[in-house]
Parts: C-alpha cells; sequence; structure tokens
C-alpha cells in the first residue's frame, strides 16, 4: 500500500513538474523546426528590414511576412503582413475605409500591410541575432499566439483580429509551404468583393472557437509555393 | 470421505467460482466440490486416504486463488496481571502455545495483555486461563469487545480498501475527464487552462493525463494482477475482461503520445487514457456497493448471532459468577434475572417464570416454564427468577443449530445457481471472442484502428458477467434470512427452489391440523363393565404411551383421579393401537381394523362410533378377554390458522390433502371443518409414505406437512418436506423446510417466500442477462451499423457496474417480504 500511495504522489509530482517544463511543448520546438525547414529553403529570401526592425520572408512576387527582432519598439510592428493592394482595389476595396489601427497603406507601391502588436518585451540575444533566433524568441516568449493548423498540417503564427501567416509542418509533404490568412470582413466593409480578389481564395475555414467548438469562418487565403 | 469448508479470498466473479471449483474437482479423491461465490466459501467432500486439505489449498491458489481452511478460530485479549517483566511475558507464551488448539498466542507486556487465537473445539478459554494461572500470573476478565470476529473484520477492511481505492481513483478520475471531455463538450463551457489547450499543448496535455491514470491503474492494480493472471492460466474471469479493455485503451493513448512526441499531432485525438480510468473507476465503486450491498444479505445470520448474550451468571459454591457465554459448560447451573437473556439451552431446576421465545420460533405469546421444562438459549426471561441447568452449549444450542442451518442454506446452490454457474463458466471467453471478432470485422470493413479499439474495449467492458455471478446467491441469502427471521428455517436452495412449484400439500392431522392435544368426550360401555373402570383399564394400558390419543386417555382417568393398574405385557400394534396384559385380563386397544384383525364383533356399538366419527371424534375401542367393552372418544381441536392457512392455499392454486390414522368419518369431520380438499384416511404410519408416492405419481409436485417425527419416511417422500412446530433436532433432521412455530400459516408464508424468492433470482437473471444481451450487439456496434450511435466504452463501464448493483438491489428488496 505504501509503495501505490508514493506512486500516486510521483504521479501528482510529474503533472508539476511536466507543467513547468517546456520540453514537453512539442509544438513549440517543432514550429521552430519547421519554420527553420522554410528559411532553409529560400534563404536569399530572407533579409533584415531596418525601416520595421524585423525580419522578413519574401515570396517570389514581393508578398513579405515580417516578425520583428524585439517586441519592445513601440513605434514598430511585432509582426506584418505585406502584400499587393492592387487585386483589392480592382475587387472594390476603398483603401481609405479599412481600419487604420491595423491596416496600413503604402500609397508610393501600392501594398497593404496588416500591422500586429503583440507585446512589449525587449529581446536579448546573445550573439547577433538571426531571423531564426527571432522567431525562436517568439514562440519563448509569446507561445500562445503559435499553434498548429490540423485541417492544413500547418503551423501557424496568429496576427491578431483573424489575421495569421501560417506554414507546412512538413514542405516535402505539403503543396501549400507558406498561406497569408486574412480576415475578409474588413475588406467587405470596406467595399471588397472578397470573391474577386484576383490571387487570394475566399473559402471558409475550419478553426476552434475561443470555447473549444470547431466552427467554419470565411478566410481570405493566398497560397505560395516556395 | 471427509468434508470441509474453505473460505476462498481473491474471487472477483462467477467465472473465478467456477475456476477454483474446476480445479479442485480435477483433484484425484475429491468427489464434490461446491464453490459459493456470494459466500466465498467452497464446501469439499474428499477422501481423507487419497488427499488432504493442504493439496486442496495448494489446487486452489494454483488456479490464483486463496484458500482458508475455516476452523472456527477464536481470538481473545486476555488481560494478565502479576507480569513484572518481559520474560514474564515470554513464559505466558511458553506456557500458553504448548496448549493443542492454540495456534497463535503474543504477550504484550506492557499493555499485559494476552493475545490468544485457537480453535474453541481443541481448547477451552478456561483452559487457557487456568494454565495462565498455573505459570504464576492472574488471567483477568475478557472484555467481551475485545473478541474479535475474523470474518467480519476482513469484511469490513474489503469494503474500506474498496472505497478507499474508488476515492482515489475518482479524484483522479474527475479531472481526467474533464481535461479529456472538456475540449469535446465546448457547449459547457469547460475552461482549460491555456497550457492544457490540446492543440496547442498536446504533448503536455497527454503527459497530464498519463500522469491522473496512473494513479486509477493503481488503486485497480487487482484487475490487472488477477485478470491477466486468468488469462494465463486459461481461465480469463471478469477482471480479465477489465483488464483487457482498460489495458488496450491505455496502451493505444501511450501509443498515440508517442506518435504526438514524433510531431503527429493529429493523434492527440486518440487519447483513451480517461476511457480507462472511468471504467476503474466506475467498477471500483461497483465492487464498493456490491461488498456493502453483500454485507447486507447476510444481516439475518449477524441477527441471529447476536440474539446471545455475551455473558452468564453461573452459581458456584453458592455464589453468582457472571463470566462469558463461551466459558459456560454443561452441566453447569445458571441464574437468569426477569428481563434477562438466557444465555445457553438447558432445564427449569429452579422458580417459575414464563419467557418469550419469539426470536426463535416467532411465537409471540410467553411461554410459561416450570421445574423440568426445557428453555432456549437467546430466549428472554419475562418475569420470575429461574435457576436452570445447562444441556447444551456452544455449537449445540438450538440457536448455534438454527445459524448453521441457515448457514448452510446460504451456501447451498440451487439447481437454477448451477445453470447460471455453466453459463458464466463460457461466458468470458465467449465475450473475448465476440469483442475480438467485431473489432476485426470493423477493422476490414475499413474502419479505423481508433473505431476497431472502441467496439473492442466496449465489448470487454460491458460483458463483465459478476451481475450474473451474484444473481442467484444473493437471492437465496436475503431469501433464506427472512424465513429465519420470520421463524420458518429453509435447509438449502434446492428446497428453495422446489418450495415454489409445489402445487399439492398434504397435512397430518394430528398436531398440525389440530393442536395435536386430544381430550376424552364420551365414554359408552356395553354390559361387561362400567364407564370408570374402562377408563381405568384403557388409561393403565396407554400409560407411557406418546401417542396423542393415549395421553388424552391419561390425562382422562387422571382428571378422575383413577388409579392405574400396573401392565403385565403391552404389545404396541403400529397403526392399529396396543394389546395388553392386566390384572389377569387382555385388553385390546384400538381402531376398528385391530378389532376386526382380532374377530371382535363390534355390531352392538358401530352406530355409536360412527356418530361420534361423524362429530370428528375418535372412537376407540376397547375389549376386554376379545370382548367388546366399550368406546373411548377422543378430539382433537382443531388448530385456529388452520383454516385460514388452507384457504391461503387454496388462493394460491394449491390442492390440500389431509392424511391420517384416523377413521374415515372423523377425519371428513375434521376436513369438513378446515376446507381440505382430499382425505386419506385410515393410513398407517409405514403407509403414509406411499400416499404421498400415489400423488407424485398423479404428476404432482408434493409438500408433506407434519410434526417431523412420527411423518418423518412421508416427510423424505414428499418433493419438500414441512416440519412444523419445534426446532428439535429430530425436526430439524427430517425436513426441508422447519417451521418454528406451530401456526400453519407460515406453511403458504414458506410457499410464497420461495415464490418470491425464485421470482427474484428470475428478475436478478433477467437484468444480468439483459445487460449482457442487450448489451453486446450495442457495444459490437449493431446501432451504428444501421446509422446510429456507437456506444462509448464508459457508458459501457457505468452499464456494467449498474448491472451489478441493480442485481443487488433487487435481491435486497426481498427484505421487505411479508408473512402472512
Amino acid at each position: 500500500m505504501k509503495k501505490r500511495a508514493v506512486l500516486i504522489v510521483l504521479s501528482l509530482i510529474l503533472i508539476l513538474v511536466f507543467t513547468a517544463c517546456k520540453a514537453t511543448d512539442v509544438i513549440g520546438k517543432m514550429a521552430v523546426t519547421s519554420f527553420e525547414a522554410v528559411l532553409n529553403i529560400i534563404p536569399d529570401k530572407i533579409t533584415f528590414d531596418q525601416t520595421y526592425n524585423g525580419w522578413t520572408l519574401e515570396s517570389e512576387k514581393g508578398d513579405r511576412f515580417l516578425w520583428g527582432k524585439d517586441f519592445s519598439a513601440q513605434d514598430k510592428p511585432d509582426l506584418m503582413l505585406d502584400f499587393d493592394a492592387k487585386p483589392f482595389i480592382n475587387a472594390g476595396l476603398d483603401i481609405s475605409k479599412l481600419p487604420i489601427d491595423i491596416y496600413a497603406y503604402d500609397s508610393a507601391a501600392n501594398r497593404i500591410l496588416v500591422k500586429a502588436e503583440i507585446g512589449s518585451i525587449s529581446f536579448e540575444y546573445k550573439d547577433d541575432a538571426k531571423a531564426l533566433d527571432s522567431f525562436k524568441k517568439i514562440v519563448d516568449n509569446h507561445r500562445d499566439i503559435v499553434g498548429y493548423h490540423q485541417k492544413f498540417d500547418h503551423y501557424g503564427v496568429a496576427l491578431g483580429n483573424g489575421n495569421m501567416f501560417e506554414w507546412a509542418k512538413d514542405l516535402t509533404t505539403n503543396d501549400k509551404d507558406i498561406v497569408f490568412v486574412l480576415n475578409p470582413q474588413p475588406f467587405i466593409d470596406a467595399g471588397a468583393d472578397p470573391t474577386n480578389i484576383e490571387g487570394w481564395i475566399f473559402a471558409k475555414v475550419e478553426i476552434m472557437d475561443e470555447k473549444g467548438k470547431t466552427i467554419e469562418v470565411d478566410k481570405l487565403l493566398k497560397l505560395f509555393d516556395l | 470421505m471427509k468434508t470441509e469448508t474453505l473460505k476462498i479470498t481473491g474471487m472477483t466473479c462467477a467465472a473465478c467460482a467456477k475456476a477454483s471449483e474446476r480445479a479442485v474437482k480435477k483433484l484425484d479423491g475429491v468427489s464434490e466440490a461446491n464453490v459459493n461465490y456470494a459466500t466465498e466459501k467452497m464446501v469439499v467432500e474428499y477422501d481423507e486416504s487419497k488427499i488432504d486439505a493442504e493439496a486442496i489449498k495448494t489446487a486452489v491458489e494454483k488456479a490464483g486463488y486463496q484458500a482458508v481452511v475455516e476452523t472456527e478460530n477464536k481470538e481473545a485479549a486476555i488481560p494478565i496481571s502479576g507480569m513484572t517483566c518481559a520474560a514474564c511475558a515470554k513464559a505466558v507464551e511458553r506456557a500458553v502455545g504448548k496448549l493443542q488448539g492454540v495456534k497463535e498466542v503474543a504477550v504484550n507486556f506492557a499493555t499485559e495483555k494476552a493475545l490468544v487465537k485457537y480453535d474453541p473445539k481443541q481448547v477451552r478459554l478456561s483452559e487457557i486461563k487456568q494454565t495462565i494461572s498455573k505459570a504464576g500470573y492472574k488471567a483477568l476478565e475478557i472484555d467481551a469487545n475485545s473478541k474479535v470476529d475474523e470474518d467480519k473484520l476482513r469484511k469490513e477492511k474489503e469494503i474500506r480498501l474498496l472505497w478507499t481505492k474508488f476515492i482515489i481513483s475518482a479524484i483522479f478520475t474527475v479531472p481526467l475527464l474533464y481535461i479529456a471531455m472538456g475540449p469535446m463538450i465546448w457547449w459547457l463551457n469547460w475552461p482549460l487552462p491555456a497550457w492544457l489547450e490540446p492543440m496547442q499543448f498536446p504533448f503536455l496535455y497527454s503527459l497530464v493525463q498519463i500522469s491522473l491514470v496512473t494513479p486509477v491503474v493503481i488503486a485497480g492494480y487487482k484487475f490487472y494482477t488477477v485478470g491477466f493472471k486468468a488469462i494465463w492460466r486459461r481461465s480469463p474471469n471478469m477482471d480479465s475482461l477489465i483488464a483487457m479493455g482498460t489495458a488496450a485503451a491505455v496502451v493505444y493513448s501511450l501509443y498515440s503520445t508517442y506518435k504526438i512526441y514524433a510531431g503527429n499531432f493529429k493523434h492527440v485525438d486518440d487519447l483513451y487514457f480517461e476511457t480507462a480510468g472511468v471504467i476503474i473507476t466506475l467498477i471500483l465503486l461497483g465492487k464498493a456497493l456490491e461488498a456493502v450491498s453483500k454485507g447486507k444479505t447476510s444481516e439475518a445470520i449477524k441477527k441471529l448471532m447476536g440474539l446471545s448474550p455475551k455473558t452468564a451468571i453461573v452459581i458456584q459454591d453458592d455464589k453468582e459468577i457472571e463470566i462469558p457465554i463461551e466459558e459456560v459448560e454443561v452441566g453447569d447451573i445458571i441464574l437468569v434475572k426477569p428481563g434477562e437473556k438466557l444465555p445457553v439451552d438447558g432445564e427449569v431446576i429452579e422458580g417459575h417464570t414464563f419467557i418469550d421465545e419469539s426470536m426463535l420460533t416467532g411465537e409471540s405469546i410467553p411461554v410459561e416454564k416450570s421445574v423440568g421444562d426445557k428453555v432456549i438459549g437467546a430466549s428472554i426471561n419475562k418475569h420470575g427468577f429461574i435457576k436452570f441447568k445447562a444441556t447444551k452449549v456452544g455449537s449445540d444450542t438450538a440457536l448455534a443449530q438454527i445459524i448453521k442451518l441457515v448457514e448452510d442454506a446460504q451456501g447451498s446452490k440451487a439447481p437454477i445457481a448451477q445453470m447460471a454457474d455453466i453459463v458464466s463458466g463460457y461466458f468470458v471467453p465467449i465475450v473475448f471472442a465476440i469483442a475480438l471478432l467485431s473489432s476485426l470485422t470493423w477493422l476490414i470493413s475499413g474502419e479505423s484502428a481508433v473505431f476497431s479499439l472502441t467496439i473492442f474495449i466496449s465489448v470487454l467492458v460491458i460483458a463483465c458477467p459478476c451481475a450474473l455471478g451474484l444473481a442467484t446467491p444473493t437471492a437465496i441469502m436475503v431469501g433464506t434470512g427472512n424465513g429465519a427471521e420470520n421463524g420458518i428455517l429453509i435447509k438449502g436452495g434446492e428446497a428453495l427452489e422446489t418450495a415454489h412449484k409445489i402445487n399439492t400439500i398434504v397435512f397430518d392431522k394430528t398436531g398440525t391440523i389440530t393442536e395435536g392435544k386430544p381430550e376424552v368426550t364420551d365414554i359408552i360401555t356395553t354390559q361387561i363393565t362400567d364407564k370408570s373402570r374402562l377408563l381405568q383399564l384403557a388409561a393403565s394400558a396407554e400409560k407411557g404411551s406418546e401417542h396423542p390419543l393415549g395421553e388424552a386417555i391419561v390425562r382422562g382417568a387422571e382428571k378422575e383421579k383413577l388409579e392405574l393398574i400396573k401392565l403385565d405385557r403391552f404389545a404396541a400394534i403400529p397403526g392399529h393401537g396396543i394389546e395388553v396384559n392386566l390384572d389377569g385380563k387382555i385388553v385390546l386397544l384400538g381402531n376398528r381394523k385391530l378389532m376386526a384383525d382380532k374377530k371382535i364383533n363390534l355390531e352392538e356399538l358401530e352406530s355409536q362410533s360412527d356418530k361420534l366419527a361423524s362429530e370428528g371424534k375418535t372412537p376407540m375401542y376397547i375389549a376386554i378377554d376379545n370382548k367388546l367393552a366399550g368406546i373411548i372418544a377422543v378430539a382433537d381441536v382443531v388448530k385456529q390458522s388452520s383454516a385460514k392457512a388452507i384457504e391461503r392455499l387454496h388462493k394460491m392454486g394449491i390442492q390440500v390433502a389431509m392424511i391420517t390414522g384416523d377413521n374415515k368419518r372423523t377425519a371428513e369431520a375434521i376436513a369438513k371443518q378446515v376446507g381440505i380438499d382430499r382425505v386419506l384416511a385410515e393410513v398407517l404410519p409405514q403407509d403414509k409414505a406411499n400416499e404421498v408416492k400415489k400423488l407424485q405419481a398423479e404428476g404432482r409436485k408434493v409438500a408433506m406437512v407434519g410434526d417431523g417425527i412420527n411423518d418423518a419416511p412421508a416427510l423424505a417422500q414428499a418433493d419438500i418436506g414441512i416440519a412444523i412446530g419445534s426446532g428439535t433436532d429430530v425436526a430439524m433432521e427430517s425436513a426441508d423446510i422447519v417451521l418454528m412455530r406451530s401456526d400453519l400459516m407460515d406453511v403458504p408464508t414458506a410457499i410464497k417466500l420461495s415464490k418470491s424468492t425464485i421470482r427474484n433470482i428470475k428478475q436478478n437473471l433477467f437484468w444480468a442477462f439483459g445487460y449482457n444481451v442487450a448489451g453486446i450487439p450495442l457495444a459490437a456496434g449493431l446501432l451504428h451499423l444501421f446509422g446510429g450511435p456507437l456506444l462509448n466504452p464508459v457508458f459501457a463501464a457505468a452499464a456494467m457496474s449498474l448491472s451489478s448493483v441493480s442485481v443487488l438491489t433487487n435481491a435486497l428488496r426481498l427484505k421487505r417480504f411479508k408473512a402472512y
């Protein structure tokens, strides 16, 4: 009986240990590994943007995902999606009607910037920071915005307000290497016809709501094959 | 041949009982082995020259259970004074340990007590005390409360342990279920900490589940140790089903955890730790409730055991000494004050009182007792002081015999139980086969491995046959216990089962339908003598007779203050009468047949004899020197309850017959008074059994009700022998059912009890089989085949536990049985 009591107490201790142990965060760990794979497949498309003080991953057509080197900077976005505004304007978007706290319009380049402020933590690096190091800092400090999308077998970083950047867990088997995911509603509200945005797919996507219920929501998706 | 009772522990279902039974029956020299799962006892009959109890125990242990030969070992903590050091304690230990029958002795110098385990059949407590005194110390009076009822303690410990296991299991299962089901039951809004979001932290999510399920598996470790051992021995039992079902869930979930760790997060949906946890918890709950209910089924015995007082006041050297009841010996003179219980059986030697024997006989009116009368232990002295000499102590007392009889009956198996045992013996392997076959079929049909696993687990769990094993013994225990409380002692499961089929009841007349204390009503003489002389001669002839009619004549003479004449010769002619020589005369006293045999002309008194008989009186002819001298008519009073009891039996659809040695007219007159359907008159004692046989030949199930002594052959011949009116040894020996009171209403009550018990058994079997018969196809995915839902293993476990609990609850309903 004593042995069994010891085992039971041990089980309780294990729960506490597991909770505190980062090694058990396989999604966090694998998100980093798979993101590294993405970076490695297009090393020449990974650059540092001095303006935004962050790393960018750029597609062939110039669409970018930016993740900040340091989230403590007040005037710079922590995460950002940067894509061509033309298809949206052609679909009826009145740029001026987009909420300015999230969406910015670079009129010179005719691009829409979806900015996200995640936190204000200052990331400290031992050596010179590399793109992956900054991503690791995001996972370490803001684990809650990194997730796994079972339906697409993707990892993702949530920018908030229904916008996401996703990448494939396994680039070799997944035809959707990276995906920009946008909440279509602000664009619809600003006059865009979501079904007529060239290069973007207006689709229903299964997600879990805050209660854990699986629901289908409308999303605008842009798929990239690296 | 020797019969031994072994206590079997470690059994968890009827299949275990069957397995241990099989193991013992295989042994050379064992002629019979019968295991009752409810009482956890094995009665084994074996040839001592070929095998001993040790070999039987070993066979049981090899089968995976523990066996202890049932000795009525007792424990006593004897306070000792005079010990001054540890060496004294050792000395006492040595002295007591040498006594034959002392199993263990441990003397604690600090508490000054000797804890002695002894066999009371071999050594008496008083001897142990004497030995302590001889060793130079003083054995003090034992605190009655210090005696330990091993079995009771063991059962209480078992119940406590099961509750503890259940509580531990529930403590861990509730959060496990919460964590596992929370994300699935989103509408309940169960909040989960962010670090437990399955799609965010799947590995941690499964590790926490492992941590929670581990204590539950530990709490239910017995299912695995016993269950897998049983599979290994190729005699799977209920634990094997639980072990296989839950182990499959845990192993598959561990595999899923590994897959999650390897990065395949989809497997977070394939965790079934909560299934294993809930199954174990529910079954532990079921087991705990089962243990409590099983305890309740034997409450009747506990009540009977609690009837005797703990101490007795014995007169020794003109002093009143209060001693424990165990120390009372045959011949002791015992003083009983008003309101006190009589400690043992005995014979009154001084005083006059009324004694309430209702707790043993059910007879509510106190019985008058004076010098020479027999008294029964555990009855209550109502009024006066009495002293009586102990004639039966310990296991010889009427109460002890009743307890043994009820215990034996509760341990016996009804034929219907044997059928259930056979079924449950084959049940588990069949269930294994169904589980395997159905899960494989679904897998082959294209369903996922998870789906097949769910089927496999559900079938194993829902089909546990423990309810099947409990269905009959629990009902028999409650039924016979209830009977005992109502003064109806049913001697076994078979008697209980047969009694409900009875469609004809044959009552003995004298002492059964009638009070059995007839009185002389008429004396008619011929010219050769007068009434007084006739009565004197008849009474002298019947002096010493034990026949109720003879006793009536003697009482009649005593009333007339007639002096009885010494007999020169006495010859009884069974079924006819007697022939005696007295005063130089040959006197014949008996019925018409006797006179016909002796060629005595009855013509002169025939019409008067017929008239008396038609009035329900029994005319007895008396002839002196081969000449008819007269008739003495004796009449018996019909018991108040006779007519009512017979009416009740008629309502139950039972034909009632009366059997008597009396002449036909008398018998018919009595029969008319009480509503008897069929009269078997002028039947000799040796022919009563034949009459019963004739009725049986008509295809009837016959019960014979008699006083259990002169009706013994008929009682034995009948399908059910019911001895009425006493709790005497003879009555108990000869009948299948013993009615402690003289009230005939107990006959329909006994039949009603039998019917109720058998109905209860059938209901139990229906529930036990119903759960399995309905549950297995559901668990195997029958509904799913037609587009319906799939049975979750958790609900299968709940249903399985519910089946045992519902069977036990139904059996306990019998406790509410009301006598007529």
